[in-house]
């Protein structure tokens, strides 16, 4: 017991104690910096993460009512961004309390990131769209009236009738964030026979896609990041742009002694947890074709490897003949004893070694050439289905082809669509015509950014119509202004989505789809090692009675547009059961699980105890050989092997302008989401310290950039962490739709900023724009 | 032996994802604008291109020692069973004592209950049903764990066999029960 002479000096030693840490600070936290310490990367815009509330005691509330009622928890997908992870979905008295990952999916733990944390806060926003709406006022002017959804599906009818009867089915563009919607959005497109049917790829994976296509005949070609024992990044990000499984794996891959390397203009997160190389900007391929030279100078390659698995090897060769080391010095800037030191680690760790592929990629127009190389020096060494290397997909129809593994081959159905009309001409962008660049650009993704061009130039035939699904290219897609400007020639706008996006305020026509938390989605097919099937369902009831799902959106649509055959069920859980009874499941699994994986299966990878064993199941090109030199490639672009091209650099007093993704956002997704937006609410320019005291730029200081047509304020982030040639913001922000109240006018729209030059295969060019700084 | 509850914070693995940050929010129903627990970045350190970071958890420190209990007038700011420091919300009269008192500036008065509040392993919610606190389980880097540091066969427990912890303001005498692990990390 104290006595109270023993309390009363307890307290005055505890003020005391106060006292001393008021004054000098202590060593850890001082004080209030628990309030000032920002987000990494947010700049000039801190979050307060202590607050003051009410000076008054507020009326306490009911005590912890919700905490005597039943909690029931629904599996189903998250959708805060593309990759459509696993997840747990807490239920209390019918509404979302919390959202955790699957822990019946162990690639995911039970675990989830911030945006996947933060989905109830955008499920009951009041921000959402709520009701179908038609313009009423000048595009862009904000001027709706709230329809039925059938005066709005009447409406889009006629319009879509009007163009098909004047400029053909071709002059209607769709384009969507690729998902498991597509089945229903591109029936649309195709039922009315337009070719122009495109994905948000081009802004994104494309080029790493034609590059995977290019040499094995297939995209379904994964890292094992997890077992890799040397990991070398090419401008990936895995700690900001997350992909929940992939992030746990490098950090899985670091546990366990793995060396990461990170070639980046910018200090990223990824970067802090390995060695940061500050690369030139738009010089990768120098780096990895000196990886080569240096591999290929010491013999070291996999020379069994590239005999039995590879063609055209010879051709490479001599590509890389003279991009030696002291070659790529002068262009990456990267001493050229780093480049050799990396390279030989590299082989030393191969085959658990990863040359990264990226993941957004179309840095440059010839993108598709650098990914190429990479997966080159992978392959050179071997680093192919084996653990710690890449791999094949392994899906149900590739595992039926290897008997040992054909037990665990179960394969979705299909839901039988008849035959759509054969489109009348060919696509705007030259998609899957032989002989040019058209060629190597995927079917279902397509060079997006044509869209506005074809609108605005009228060439190669007029885009008069477009429809747009949960994408927004006013943010996503290369000069937004030009964007703008294509949106308001057009003679049909639709847009839906859950916001009032940037894109969505320039529409004819908005349909407000329900947040995925309130609806299901045609089964997924998320194999990698192992097969697995991921289902979403509702978790609670509509939270706004006039939103509906995309495939009933659609449905609905196509009945009063004539092309009602096209959507042959009722319901989607008549469509997803008929998926699951080929492979033997039910929706009653699923809606159990939320996932489906072979039980006993382990990750299989066709060379793990077997060096020799064949590929040519899994390989898709001439001979069943993994392709350097590419006779496709070579018809496409006349550039069969990779060539190099210098591209130019900025000149004194202007800075290469480059972007990128942060951890609490997805790109033109969430800005407007409010716990994500609370957390960061804009976005600020890196600007490197001594670069921006040249300039007279100090930290948090409003700036004016410029690339020489287009301006932006914003603000400025004084750092250390990029190289003195080149500024960098995160991507999303800059918001020009009223209709997103806390995003509005906050930050900088990067893609404001940057021309709209189409890549060598379709792709979006990032990081090809100069930019010029000053204060504002 | 007696629990000892403990978390452990290996700093090389945080990403500052804020997963935990959100995760906590919804777990705990912290009103907009408030958080009881973040994950800020510390850096870039350094001068161009020699430079490193990394991110410190900012919560409460669950101290052995907690001058927000000694100042609390009304007995609000208590240990609970496990020796675990915990705000009754019906007793707490809104001073903010404790707030001022707090070395590590953890505390906050709830906008909506007007009472202070603060991270709290998530007693309330999860550690009292045998769960692990919301945050720890969404840890996307696996820089945390928590435990009971007296059971050797723990997470914490081995970690802390392993690797040197360091508490925050540890001078002060504070004893906290977060464990700050900074092996692989430029301070």
């Amino acid at each position: 017991m104290l006595t109270p002479v023993v309390i009363i000096l307890k307290i005055c030693e505890n003020n005391l104690k106060k006292l001393v840490i008021f004054l000098f600070g202590g060593k850890g936290v001082n004080r209030r910096q628990f309030i000032k310490r920002a987000l990494y990367g947010a700049g000039g815009t801190a979050v307060a993460i202590s607050g003051f509330g009410a000076l008054t005691k507020a009326a306490p509330k009911p005590a912890l009512a919700t905490a005597t009622n039943e909690e029931t928890t629904v599996f189903s997908s998250c959708e805060m961004c593309r990759n459509q992870c696993p997840v747990a979905v807490k239920v209390v008295d019918g509404k979302v309390s919390k959202i955790e990952g699957n822990p019946n999916d162990s690639g995911f733990g039970g675990v989830i990131c911030a945006r996947g944390n933060s989905g109830p806060s955008m499920l009951y926003d009041p921000q959402r769209l709520k009701k179908p709406m038609i313009r009423t006022g000048e595009r862009g002017s904000g001027k709706y009236k709230e329809v039925s959804w059938d005066e709005a599906y009447t409406y889009i009818a006629e319009k879509v009738k009007e163009l098909q009867q004047k400029y053909g089915g071709e002059s209607v563009a769709f384009a969507s964030r690729k998902g498991p919607h597509d089945w229903f959005f591109r029936a649309i497109g195709k039922g009315i026979g337009s070719p122009n049917i495109f994905s948000h790829e081009a802004t994104c994976p494309m080029t790493r896609s034609v590059a995977l296509h290019s040499m094995f005949g297939s995209e379904a070609i994964a890292a094992d990041y997890g077992n890799a024992k040397y990991i070398v990044s090419v401008g990936r990000n895995w700690l900001e742009g997350i992909h929940v499984a992939q992030t746990r794996s490098i950090m899985k891959a670091i546990d366990n002694g793995a060396k990461i390397v990170v070639l980046d203009p910018r200090f990223s997160v990824t970067a802090s947890k390995g060695e940061w190389i500050p690369i030139k900007g738009a010089t990768d391929l120098a780096f990895v074709m000196a990886m080569a030279n240096v591999i290929i100078a010491d013999g070291t390659y996999d020379k069994d490897f590239i005999e039995r698995y590879t063609s055209g090897f010879d051709k490479w060769q001599v590509e890389v003949k003279d991009k030696t080391p002291e070659w790529a010095e002068k262009e990456t800037g990267i001493p050229k004893d780093t480049i050799i030191r990396i390279a030989r680690e590299f082989v030393k760790h191969s085959p658990k070694a990863i040359l990264d592929f990226g993941w957004r990629t179309g840095i440059t127009p010839n993108d598709y050439q650098l990914r190429r190389a990479i997966m080159f020096v992978n392959m050179m060494m071997g680093n192919f289905e084996v653990p710690g290397g890449y791999y094949h997909k392994k899906y149900a129809a590739v595992l039926k082809k290897f008997p040992e593994m054909s037990s665990y081959a179960k394969t979705l159905g299909d839901i039988y669509q008849p035959a759509f009309p054969k489109p009348s001409t060919y696509r705007i962008d030259g998609t899957g015509i032989k002989g040019i660049p058209g060629q190597l650009i995927p079917e279902g993704d397509g060079a997006v950014s044509q869209i506005p061009e074809s609108i605005l130039t009228g060439q190669p035939y007029p885009i008069k119509g477009w429809f747009v699904h949960r994408f927004n290219p006013v943010i996503s897609v290369t000069e937004s202004d030009r964007i703008i400007e294509a949106l308001k020639k057009l003679d049909l706008l639709v847009v839906c989505d859950i916001y009032m996006t940037d894109t969505a305020m320039f529409a004819d026509v908005i349909l407000p789809e329900c947040s995925y938390l309130e609806r299901y989605d045609k089964v997924f097919d998320m194999s990698g090692k192992t097969p697995k099937y991921v289902l979403r369902q509702p978790a609670v009831e509509l939270v706004y009675p006039d939103t509906k799902p995309s495939w009933q959106i659609y449905k609905e649509l196509a009945v009063k547009m004539g092309l009602g055959h096209y959507f042959p069920y009722e319901d989607m859980e008549e469509f997803i059961s008929r998926q699951l009874a080929p492979a033997g499941l039910t929706l009653d699994y699923m809606k159990q699980k939320g996932v489906w994986t072979p039980e006993g299966m382990k990750p299989f990878y066709i060379r793990a105890n077997d060096h020799t064993a064949s590929l040519d199941d899994i390989v898709h090109r001439t001979d069943s050989k993994i392709e350097f030199y590419s006779e496709e490639v070579e018809e496409a672009t006349k550039q069969g092997i990779p060539k190099y091209e210098q591209y130019p650099q900025p000149q004194e007093g202007e800075f290469r302008f480059v972007q990128g993704k942060v951890a609490v956002h997805t790109n033109a997704g969430t800005a407007n989401v409010p716990v994500l937006n609370e957390l960061m609410p804009e976005n600020s320019l890196w600007i490197n310290q001594e670069s921006a005291n040249k300039l007279g730029i100090r930290e948090g200081e409003d700036i004016i950039i410029s690339n020489g047509k287009y301006e932006h304020k914003g603000k400025a982030k004084v750092t250390q962490g990029i190289r003195p040639d080149t500024v960098f913001c995160y991507h999303g922000f800059g918001r020009i739709s009223p209709g997103l109240k806390r995003a509005y006018g906050k930050g900088i729209n990067g893609n404001k900023l940057i021309n709209n030059v189409i890549g060598e295969v379709g792709n979006v060019c990032t990081s090809m724009s100069f930019v010029t700084v000053k204060k504002a | 032996m007696a629990k000892h509850y403990g978390m452990v914070i290996q700093i090389a693995k945080c990403i500052g994802c804020q997963a935990c940050t959100v995760a906590c929010k919804f777990q705990n129903k912290v009103p907009e604008g408030q958080y009881r627990t973040m994950s800020p970045a510390v850096g870039p350190i350094g001068t161009y291109p020699n430079v490193s970071m990394h991110f410190g958890k900012e919560a409460c420190q669950m101290c052995q020692n907690a001058l927000c209990v000694d100042v609390c007038p009304t007995k609000a700011s208590h240990y609970d069973e496990n020796g675990l420091v915990m705000v009754d919300a019906d007793k707490c009269v809104g001073c903010r004592y404790c707030l001022a008192a707090c070395p590590y500036d953890a505390r906050f008065i709830n906008k909506e209950t007007g009472a202070a509040d603060k991270y709290t392993f998530c007693f309330e919610e999860r550690l009292s049903k045998g769960l692990q606190p919301a945050c720890v389980s969404t840890c996307l880097g696996g820089s945390l764990s928590f435990g009971d540091v007296n059971d050797p066969n723990s997470d914490v427990a081995k970690i802390l066999g392993k690797s040197k912890a360091e508490f925050r303001l540890s001078e002060l005498g504070t004893k906290p029960r977060i464990y700050y692990i900074y092996d692989g990390v430029v301070k």
